[in-house]
């Protein structure tokens, strides 16, 4: 029935959309046709564009979001433990965290293609550094609501200082990391087309790029569909991957 | 309700009540020698934020003792609980357990919270052994399955603690807090959040645990029936600053000995402040 449903919907948004372009109120370089689309995602699979085949393009973004993430949320964790943890470092690193959470990637992207250049490096930089702060700040604020009673616990249960980060503060704080982590991918995945302005290809966002500065509509549109759709995918694996990890999320124990 | 149910070395019934006179420096009770104390704690206060929340207290637990300790919400029984258990140090005076001054929590002090605070991550099993991850494997599996036998827990082993009703996760967490052997078991209000049926069969089962295990319980409750039914001892504390307003043995007319002592207190407090 929800399957329907959204079937419904989708195949809707398809008949207007071919309505609108049969219509020729726009020029098709506006307004291509959705058969236009579909021939360019059979072209593109197949001849590729732009020198790279659409799962080229897929996969090349795929990798710089993979890597990013990992970087971002290994260090966010890292980060945030330390800044629920020691007083000292929270005074000294939230401000940190919240600037550079709060400023567009694209504005320091070119101080990155500075640093790095143009090639693998500045963009895996700039989706770590918007991946991070999400995490950074999740963490933290989850360690330092972790109950007392918990540490109290683990205390009384013969547990020594070291062994209370990960043996309890941690696992305590996993549900709202978790929901960090959700966050921080989708700060990725909308930073990676910004990534690959510059020399971007290949990668879904130097194809899209590419294709705008020849007018080619039909492939920013066939762009900008499977970026939606993939992100739509790693969502929904990333909510799978949350109730693996947390089944106890929601439940009052 | 369970009958109290004394050891064998203690007449039941026999209505000896050694009722201390409520006064601003309660004598320590009448337990054995210090050297058998489980827990003693010599002229105890604790300030917290700058107002006195405890004492000053003296207090002979001995070994073996099932103390209950009764008194209205804010009155500092948690706070006498946690200093025994080494959350936090008295402002002054001395905690000993086994003569020893206590610095901070430790496997030789079990500790039961109102909230069971499983982890939710560890199944039941993985729960009770917590306490048990420096002892050789076989030993902790064998201690671990003695207390799901112990505890009526035995079916629920692989279950995690979201999966279990409020009496039995209260049931993993004391399975928890006995699996190191503690000489001493810290018990803050563990009942409270458990409904009526619940907590009976559970007042009965922590009566058993105690007899059948020789563990020194500390009990605090706001209930009085529940501190008399269930303590060889009863302390009644009033406050803040928590003071002891009266110490008896189980026997007798004791529970109207300890009501009277909690409304007096009140309205004293009452007048104090009028």
């Amino acid at each position: 029935m929800n399957l329907a449903l959204r079937l419904g919907a989708v195949l809707f948004l398809l008949a207007v959309w071919q309505v609108v372009a049969w219509l020729k109120i726009w020029p098709p370089v506006f307004v291509p046709e959705p058969v236009a689309v579909w021939d360019q995602l059979l072209r593109t699979s197949t001849e590729g564009y732009s020198g790279y085949t659409l799962a080229g393009h897929l996969l090349a973004s795929l990798r710089r979001i993979v890597l990013g993430c990992l970087y971002g949320i290994g260090g966010g964790i890292v980060l945030g433990l330390l800044i629920g943890v020691v007083p000292v470092l929270r005074t000294l690193l939230n401000p940190l965290v919240t600037f550079v959470r709060t400023l567009p990637p694209l504005a320091y992207l070119s101080l990155l293609v500075i640093w790095f250049g143009i090639g693998e490096e500045p963009k895996v930089w700039l989706l770590l550094l918007a991946a991070l702060p999400p995490v950074a700040v999740a963490t933290a604020d989850a360690v330092r609501g972790v109950h007392d009673d918990y540490l109290n616990a683990a205390r009384s249960l013969g547990a020594r200082p070291w062994e209370i980060p990960y043996r309890v503060v941690l696992p305590s704080a996993l549900p709202e990391i978790v929901t960090g982590v959700r966050v921080a991918v989708g700060v990725a995945y909308t930073t990676v087309v910004a990534a690959e302005t510059v020399n971007g290809v290949p990668g879904i966002g130097g194809m899209v790029r590419d294709a705008q500065r020849y007018n080619q509509t039909d492939v920013v549109v066939l762009g900008i569909i499977v970026i939606g759709l993939s992100g739509l995918l790693i969502d929904y694996l990333l909510q799978t991957l949350d109730r693996r990890l947390v089944p106890w999320r929601g439940r009052h124990i | 309700m369970p009958s109290p149910d004394p050891r064998a070395d203690q007449t039941p019934g026999s209505a000896v009540v050694e009722a201390t006179e409520p006064g601003p420096a309660a004598a320590p009770a009448s337990g054995p020698a210090t050297g058998l104390a489980a827990i003693e704690l010599r002229g105890v206060t604790r300030v917290y934020r700058d107002r006195p929340a405890l004492g000053p207290i003296d207090l002979v637990i001995p070994a073996g003792e099932f103390l209950t300790v009764v008194g209205p919400s804010g009155c500092g029984k948690s706070t006498l609980l946690s200093l025994v258990a080494g959350f936090a140090p008295p402002t002054a005076g001395t905690v000993l357990a086994d003569g020893a001054p206590v610095s901070g929590p430790g496997p030789s002090r079990g500790v039961v919270f109102q909230q069971p605070r499983l982890f939710p991550w560890l199944s039941v099993s993985g729960n009770i052994a917590f306490g048990l991850r420096r002892s050789p494997k076989a030993a902790r599996k064998e201690r671990v399955a003695e207390l799901l036998a112990m505890t009526g827990l035995e079916g629920a082993a692989r279950l995690k603690p979201y999966e279990l009703s409020g009496g039995m996760r209260q049931r993993a967490a004391i399975a928890r807090a006995l699996a190191p052997r503690p000489k001493v078991l810290l018990m803050d209000e563990p009942f409270g959040a458990l409904d009526a049926f619940t907590r009976e069969r559970m007042q009965e089962e922590i009566r058993e645990l105690w007899r059948d295990t020789g563990v020194t319980v500390l009990f605090i409750t706001h209930d009085v029936t529940e501190a008399t039914t269930l303590g060889t001892r009863v302390i009644a504390l009033a406050g803040p600053p928590g003071r002891i307003t009266l110490d008896a043995r189980v026997g007798g007319d004791l529970r109207e000995k300890v009501e009277t002592a909690i409304r007096d207190a009140a309205s004293a407090r009452a007048g104090a402040a009028g």
